[in-house]
């Protein structure tokens, strides 16, 4: 059987990620929805001379989305994909200004309750180049394979048709 | 390859700091001299001139002698557009978690 892997980080870490913290006086459940609910998303996201608008946003594991920006500077859009969603501890997504394509970075975000009504949001964003990016397409690409060859395992296993 | 992650790195270490991220947002609104800067942040002229020299390095920032008084400005016109992008993301990263913070103020009591 194969074995399944977690998503892989292909850069070396090291000085190229941004991690911040903030702690919201507001219940965990509160913040998380704010990451989640498109109607939301327009009134925080982005720059404060932007407006935002939600063009897709499909909060799921591999869901894309995107955000379309309106500003002093002109019009541009975001998008990615959704890595991981676990209400209302920890959302993982890429994160791509079409501005600038193939410069990916991971954005996770990390929700703990502070247990008096606050919530401490901690984020980091690690960068990563574009060879990196086409290191990261290839690995998934083996990952993608593998869980293809786990699944005829479990058909063959299953003694499903093989002919 | 190699320099390029050099640029990145010096980036991130410039960035990491939340005087020096003040310094660039500052100049995005245009030059600026030292003691200008220096006063918002209430550090002595050594300290700033000291956060200045590690974003110069970083060349996210470059200064000009005129007369007595050095001009800070953003970075030189060829400054990686990687970098911009890095910076740019950087400052994104902070308003949009302080406009997040004001949603929440002002949706207090409401149901999410």
């Amino acid at each position: 059987m194969t074995q399944q892997q977690a998503p892989i980080h292909v850069a070396t870490e090291g000085d190229r990620e941004i991690v911040t913290e903030r702690v919201f006086d507001a219940p965990r459940e509160r913040v998380f929805q704010a990451f989640v609910d498109p109607e939301l998303i327009p009134q925080w996201w982005g720059r404060r001379a932007d407006t935002t608008t939600v063009d897709k946003m499909d909060v799921r594991e591999g869901g894309e989305w995107r955000f379309v920006t309106d500003g002093p500077d002109g019009n541009t859009a975001f998008r990615g994909v959704y890595r991981a969603v676990q209400p209302p501890e920890r959302l993982e997504q890429t994160f791509e200004w079409e501005g600038m394509p193939g410069h990916i970075v991971v954005e996770t975000a990390t929700f703990e309750d502070l247990g008096d009504g606050r919530t401490k949001v901690s984020t980091r964003s690690l960068f990563h180049t574009t060879e990196e990016r086409d290191g990261m397409l290839a690995s998934g690409m083996e990952i993608g394979l593998s869980e293809s060859y786990e699944r005829l395992d479990e058909l063959l296993a299953a003694g499903g048709p093989v002919d | 390859m190699v320099q390029y992650q050099q640029q990145l790195d010096q980036a991130f270490g410039a960035l990491a700091d939340p005087t020096r991220r003040g310094i660039l947002e500052r100049l995005g609104r245009g030059r600026a001299t030292i003691s200008e800067l220096a006063e918002p942040f209430g550090i002595s002229l050594t300290g700033l001139k000291k956060h200045v020299q590690v974003l110069e390095d970083a060349d996210l920032v470059r200064t000009e002698k005129m007369g007595r008084t050095r001009w800070c400005s953003l970075g030189p016109q060829d400054l990686a557009e990687v970098q911009r992008w890095i910076v740019g993301y950087r400052l994104m990263l902070d308003e949009r978690l302080d406009r997040l913070g004001e949603l929440l103020e002002r949706t207090e009591g409401e149901n999410a």
